[in-house]
């Protein structure tokens, strides 16, 4: 085992050729081969872990280059995971790599987790976090989040037991997901490519901390990182009691998160307020009425493309990464809504206003 | 009696670090209300308070000289 590859570790005194036969058995799952993703998967695999997953169903932009580093320029539009494994393969041909191209949803994550111990989640949406902490909550995953927003991280490891044998999760510090467009993320509040790499790294760290038992792994414990100023803040994490959890699969499988049950259309169904908080992102505002119908809006503020001509309108590119559809009653903006999603699929956030302008009539005029 | 207050994320944009004179404030429930009074802009956010360093899960009380976190959930990736 004590191969020359991984000699300087192994010389480390308090780590040694215990921690790495550990790492050589350990399975691993990545979840989100991006920003943080990336970084982690890099120094899980030079380190020498036995069996890594990635999941992961993008392929590869230009705008994620300067933060996913696994990836290089002429690798845009392919699979991320695909290429993540080939790269590694070659970093470390001595480990195995699997490559999961899909997008994780309640019906195959539990499937997808019973391969692995370690769960590293690197996602970059609240639908995802939520389903992964339920699933390692069920199954008894070791979980290792890392999320970012702006010039700070976050990170934590659930659903470990600390040596009062008490386990916590995500919902013990956020029992019900933010609302769409309550927190902005990556996309429309911006990212410098260092902040995911550090919290990647650290998460990477914490990973094989708690596989080899070494040092004190951030167990029931949320760490705040700040890269402007370097300050970090950690703070205790004690489990809450006002969520339930599923306890069996079939009530996993039964479990809906009111934030994202409008969700699987493709679409969110949005009130007047959360149309508030999408107007100080990057969000455009269509208004599919008739040219005759009142109130006649600000066509600057609400851009006018009605239903009858709705297609043409369909043809030319949208910019703005949020899209929200408005009418008279919120009925004719779920077609429009529901013909743009077949168009731009899950690049774009599409939302509708229910109950459309005539039940938030205050708020238009 | 005093405490300091500090937040993270998008919170720290409009609450930055500072001293709070709590007079009238005895318990993180009461201090929740004052914070949503003074910042109205957290009243429609998803946040959770920590007690020197600690999360508060339940009302907690507060005697002064405390520092409390404000902080709100990160998705990105």
């Amino acid at each position: 085992m004590a191969t020359e590859r991984y000699h300087r570790q192994v010389i480390l005194n308090g780590f040694g050729e215990t921690a790495q036969v550990l790492l050589s058995k350990a399975r691993v799952l990545v979840i989100g081969a991006g920003g943080i993703g990336c970084p982690a998967l890099q120094y899980l695999a030079a380190a020498g872990v036995g069996s890594i997953g990635i999941a992961d169903d993008d392929t590869i932009a230009l705008s994620n280059l300067h933060r996913q580093v696994l990836f290089n320029t002429d690798d845009i539009d392919k699979l991320k995971v695909r290429i993540a494994r080939k790269r590694l393969e070659k970093m470390n041909p001595e480990i195995e790599i699997i490559s999961h191209p899909l997008r994780l949803q309640r019906e195959n994550i539990l499937t997808l987790l019973k391969g692995y111990d370690f769960v590293l989640d690197g996602t970059d949406n609240f639908e995802s976090r939520y389903l992964i902490n339920d699933a390692c909550v069920l199954l008894g995953k070791a979980l290792i989040f890392a999320a970012i927003s702006g010039f700070e991280g976050q990170l934590a490891i659930f659903n470990v037991a600390d040596k009062k044998g008490q386990r916590c999760n995500y919902r013990d510090l956020f029992p019900i997901p933010p609302q769409p467009g309550e927190i902005p993320g990556c996309t429309e509040n911006g990212v410098l490519g260092v902040l995911p790499g550090i919290i990647g790294i650290m998460a990477a760290a914490e990973t094989i901390k708690l596989i080899t038992g070494i040092g004190q792994p951030l167990i029931n414990q949320l760490l705040h990182y700040n890269l402007l100023s370097h300050d970090q803040y950690k703070m205790t994490i004690s489990p809450g009691d006002n969520y339930v959890m599923a306890d069996n699969e079939n009530d996993f499988l039964k479990m809906v998160d009111p934030s994202f049950c409008n969700l699987k259309p493709g679409y969110n169904e949005i009130d007047a307020e959360q149309l508030i908080i999408l107007q100080k992102q990057s969000t455009i505002i269509i208004d599919v009425r008739e040219q005759h119908e009142l109130p006649i809006l600000n066509d600057e503020v609400y851009k006018k493309a009605p239903m009858t001509e709705f297609p043409i309108f369909l043809d030319s590119e949208i910019e703005e990464k949020n899209i929200v559809f408005i009418c008279q009653h919120g009925i004719r903006s779920i077609l429009a809504a529901q013909a743009t999603q077949e168009k731009y699929g899950s690049r774009k956030n599409i939302y509708t206003l229910k109950g459309g302008i005539v039940k938030w009539r205050n708020y238009f005029i | 009696m005093e405490i300091e207050i500090i937040s993270f994320g998008k919170i720290s944009e409009f609450i930055p670090r500072q001293k709070i004179d709590i007079t009238g404030i005895s318990d993180t429930d009461t201090l929740k209300v004052h914070l949503e009074k003074a910042f109205p802009q957290i009243s429609t956010m998803k946040y959770k308070l920590a007690l020197n360093e600690k999360l508060v899960q339940n009302n907690t009380l507060i005697s002064g000289n405390e520092v409390v976190a404000i902080m709100p959930p990160f998705s990105g990736g």
